[in-house]
């Protein structure tokens, strides 16, 4: 299977996956800000944050986890490129090396969910439901991306077409928009730390 | 400072010059009232509400800077219309792309804009005029 | 386009082979052609309609008379409740944006389709299926009963135990994510798929229209599905946003929801707008006066539309500086529109006007826009706001905007467009007749409740009586809402019989200045045999560029027969940038839309892990959807 795939009509802007994928990120991160600000509008609200009874949230552990989950867009944007390029073997490497990457983080982030719940349930009060609403909406868009990439190994495995250009171009923003919303997600959330 | 003005002359005939006037022209002015609007209201719920009150906000520093800081930006931006629309002076809004484009999207922000400063100057004068935190 | 030499002729019968869809019901199913998409919206958006029409009167029989009982109080907090979630997220809106939106905006940019295909069809089936959601909670005698905007506490479980509001909260997260779909394929097509020679400059005002709507539901959505999911947690799960005993806030339910749908109110009122700047032009003969402002007015409305969210908030105890921020912006909301109305205006009066029903149906828009706006100013001034907030004066202004100003062009354009869609001329002098009905019908229903709301009257009560001194105006309204129905009646009548027996149309029978014109009537499949030159907002009165599309296809430049195959531009000015290859009919959005019509019912009935199962069903009947690759 040639790895070089010349594209018979050289195309120079973004192509209209990537622009949809961007009007899509676009109204996800509107999302994300609603929940930020509904954050932000309740803490505003209570003079105890978090309420007694629930301990403030550690501050190490999730800020490494972000800074680690943001790294992969390293890997995504190289995959990107490569693909641009009709080199498919090396886009999948850099895709797979993402994805074991943001497969950890994953099972490390849903283990401390879990870990929280054993502490605090979201019905206790509003600080414990937006904490929970806000993580847990973060982490749904991360296993979105995971099955995602997982779903580009296995087309990248049968080698590049140009629809399969567009889908790492696309996956990419993809993850870079969820990188960038989860360390304001994590920044949020570690603000009843101050 | 005639050096400045002559650089700035020169960077306004080059594309990318222009591009940028008209783009700032045409979304400053509405990102910047975006801001003022957010902060300026998110200020004044933290003023306001129980939890966030004794933070000793000091509402009305917060207001009048955000409402000169975005009122600036809006001038600048209405600058930057009027501006590529004189240099345009000869261009048919129909026309072709990309003087043709410019044209068109500075003609209509030329107008725009002044709302936005409208609404800046409004709700900053309104806001450090009121009594904080009483009902309306 | 007239085919005169073989060549011609010949690229012509390879693009009907190429594009030519399965005949039959299977071939609706599957379809991806975006006008089948759009008549399918048609349809069902009319079908709503009426659905919510009906709703309607039976409010109005309820108030005719003091000290009623046609219905049930229960009942009546279902017909008013049901009768705004309807007419906006059923009829209305998918209306202009699905059906208008979906049938137009390819055809005027130069495009042979949308630029993803696929997903407009998904938009469509889960569109339908959100709908019959919510009806099916209607028909169980669950319909959603806490009001429109169904304000908590009385949302909650503690207040609304029963599953209607659940049907509303779900129904309305299902919609959206139609409505979403949709958004993103209007705005990629409208950035990509423009003819080359369309830079931004020269888009018709309708693109612009529906551009401005279609970022607007990207960006006011988000709060509503938050707003409803806090909602659904709170009612399925027990967590606490809402109430105050646990550091919840009611207020916060107002907030999202507003600014949600504050933003949806201009969502209704661009894409009329979109129709009422193309009926103009062709009919007053002359272009748009001032239509670089026209343009950005109409993206200004829905920018500016972001910020007075909290105007709907004036009388719930807000801190006065806090509301300042969106008196000012309301105020200043007004003036983008009042621009338009004076270019709408000075192009009629300045060209020269044929007075034919479309043209009639935009002038009862501007009157009822008008006045619709003038009362929509006085509820920025907060005082003002404060008495008139719940009364029917409020219930006038959305009505004079909703019906008058975002309806009318709705059956202007079904006028405008009819001979496009269907080949055949609609009954003039009947159009005529059904305006006037109509428009009579509107002002007798909705301009009394201007009055009686300043009298007093306050909104969704179930009766009143005698004494209130409301039963004249109220009885006027009731007789005027039944003559609006006859006028519409007569409208579809006309409709019907002139799509049996109507004259044919040819290709351009109004002589109208967009590319839509440019095609037989109705469209092929395939829209254009040439791509069109475009070098002005009115390709269609271009001459020039019209006899160089004739030679270009005897040549064979610009049509793009290869394949299935259709072309992208860059962004900002329109050059040709790429050659795409269009996906075919597919069985596999109408699949994902089922998977996830049981996703939501599972929900509903609080089975999560089944619902989780079906999640998965629709992954991978998407994964299914991208195997088959257009290339």
């Amino acid at each position: 299977m040639s790895d070089i795939v010349v594209p018979a009509r050289p195309r120079s802007a973004s192509p209209s996956g990537w622009w949809g994928m961007a009007a899509f990120v676009a109204t996800e991160a509107t999302l994300f800000a609603v929940l930020v600000g509904t954050y932000a509008y309740l803490r505003f609200q209570t003079v105890q944050w978090p309420p007694d009874g629930i301990a403030a949230p550690k501050v190490t552990l999730p800020i490494v986890l972000a800074l680690v989950l943001a790294a992969t867009s390293v890997p995504m944007a190289l995959a990107s490129a490569a693909a641009r390029r009709g080199l498919a073997r090396r886009a999948s490497a850099l895709a797979f090396a993402a994805l074991v990457v943001q497969s950890v983080y994953f099972g490390i982030a849903v283990h401390q969910f879990a870990s929280d719940l054993d502490r605090f349930t979201p019905q206790q009060d509003a600080y414990a439901s937006i904490y929970y609403t806000l993580l847990g909406a973060d982490h749904a868009h991360v296993a979105v991306g995971l099955l995602l990439n997982a779903w580009l190994l296995l087309r990248l495995a049968t080698g590049l077409t140009r629809y399969r250009v567009v889908a790492v171009q696309a996956i990419a923003f993809y993850w870079h928009a969820v990188n960038v919303l989860t360390l304001l997600v994590t920044a949020c959330v570690l603000s009843a730390a101050l | 400072m005639r050096a400045l003005g002559g650089a700035v002359r020169r960077a306004v005939r080059t594309a990318a010059g222009q591009e940028f006037l008209q783009w700032f022209g045409l979304l400053g002015a509405p990102l910047a009232w975006t801001v003022q609007l957010v902060l300026g209201f998110g200020v004044t719920e933290a003023r306001c509400d129980a939890g966030s009150a004794q933070w000793g906000i000091g509402l009305d520093t917060w207001e009048i800077s955000l409402m000169a800081a975005a009122g600036t930006i809006v001038l600048l931006a209405e600058a930057s219309a009027v501006g590529l629309y004189l240099l345009t002076r000869d261009v048919d809004y129909e026309g072709p792309p990309p003087l043709g484009r410019r044209r068109f999207f500075v003609t209509a922000s030329s107008l725009g804009n002044v709302l936005f400063l409208a609404a800046i100057l409004l709700s900053g004068l309104a806001a450090v005029h009121h009594t904080p935190c009483q009902q309306s | 386009m007239t085919t005169v030499t073989a060549p011609a002729d010949e690229r012509v019968g390879r693009l009907e082979l190429i594009w030519e869809e399965r005949p039959g019901v299977l071939g609706w199913l599957t379809t991806v052609d975006h006008k089948r998409i759009g008549l399918l919206y048609l349809f069902a958006t009319l079908a709503f309609f009426l659905a919510g029409g009906v709703e309607a009167l039976l409010i109005r029989t309820q108030l005719a008379q003091p000290d009623s009982h046609v219905v049930s109080p229960g009942t009546f907090n279902e017909l008013f409740t049901t009768h705004g979630v309807t007419m906006i997220f059923l009829a209305v809106i998918p209306m202009q944006i699905g059906a208008f939106g979906n049938y137009l905006v390819p055809l005027m940019i130069g495009a042979r389709d949308m630029a993803f295909p696929r997903l407009n069809a998904l938009s469509f089936w889960l569109f339908l299926a959100s709908g019959c959601f919510i009806y099916a909670g209607v028909f169980m005698g669950l319909a959603p009963n806490a009001g429109w905007f169904d304000y908590v506490p009385l949302a909650l479980r503690e207040y609304s135990p029963g599953l209607n509001v659940d049907f509303y909260a779900l129904g309305l997260i299902f919609n959206g994510v139609s409505s979403i779909a949709a958004a993103i394929n209007l705005v990629v097509t409208i950035f990509k798929n423009r003819a080359p020679g369309m830079s931004l400059n020269r888009m018709p005002l309708f693109c612009f229209a529906i551009l401005a709507t279609s970022f607007s539901l990207l960006f006011a959505l988000p709060p509503l599905t938050i707003d409803l999911v806090f909602l659904e947690l709170q009612r399925l799960a027990g967590f606490h946003f809402f109430d105050v005993a646990h550091g919840g806030d009611p207020l916060l339910w107002q907030h999202l929801f507003w600014l949600f749908g504050h933003p949806e109110v201009y969502i209704i009122i661009l894409p009329a707008f979109g129709i009422a700047t193309s009926i103009i032009p062709t009919f007053a003969r002359r272009k748009m006066i001032a239509f670089p402002l026209v343009a950005l007015a109409e993206l200004l409305v829905a920018f500016i539309g972001f910020g007075v969210w909290a105007h709907h908030m004036f009388a719930v105890g807000l801190p006065t500086i806090a509301v300042v921020f969106f008196a000012a912006a309301s105020m200043m909301v007004v003036v983008p529109s009042t621009i338009q109305v004076f270019a709408w205006t000075l192009t009629v009066t300045m060209g020269r006007p044929q007075f034919k029903a479309p043209l009639l149906f935009i002038g009862g828009f501007i009157v009822f826009f008008v006045l619709g706006g003038l009362s929509g100013i006085t509820f920025a001034a907060i005082p003002i706001d404060q008495a008139t907030t719940d009364t029917y004066y409020v219930v006038a202004h959305f009505h004079f905007i909703i019906f008058g100003a975002a309806v009318f062009p709705l059956l202007g354009g079904m006028f405008y467009w009819f001979p496009k869609v269907t080949g055949r001329l609609y009954h003039e002098g009947l159009a005529q007749a059904g305006f006037w009905l109509t428009f009579v019908g509107t002002a007798a229903t909705f301009f009394p409740m201007h009055v009686v709301g300043l009298l007093g009257m306050t909104r969704r009560i179930y009766t009143y009586s005698d004494d209130d001194g409301w039963s004249a105006y109220n009885l006027v309204e009731t007789i005027g809402g039944y003559v609006l129905a006859a006028g519409l009646v007569l409208i579809a009548l006309n409709l019907v019989w002139s799509r049996l027996r109507g004259a044919p149309s040819g290709r351009d029978p109004f002589s109208g200045g967009t590319l839509e014109w440019v095609t037989p009537s109705p469209p092929p499949h395939y829209n254009f045999a040439v791509i069109p030159r475009v070098s002005s907002p009115y390709p269609n009165w271009d001459a020039e560029d019209r006899a160089q599309d004739v030679r270009n296809l005897d040549r064979g430049a610009r049509v793009f027969d290869d394949g299935h195959e259709a072309v992208a531009s860059t962004v900002k000015d329109g050059y040709l940038d790429d050659v795409l290859e269009m996906p075919s009919e597919s069985p596999w959005p109408i699949v994902v839309a089922a998977c996830v019509t049981v996703l939501f019912v599972l929900v509903l009935t609080s089975h999560f892990l089944a619902a989780t199962a079906f999640a998965g069903l629709a992954a991978l009947a998407l994964a299914a959807w991208h195997w088959q690759e257009p290339e």
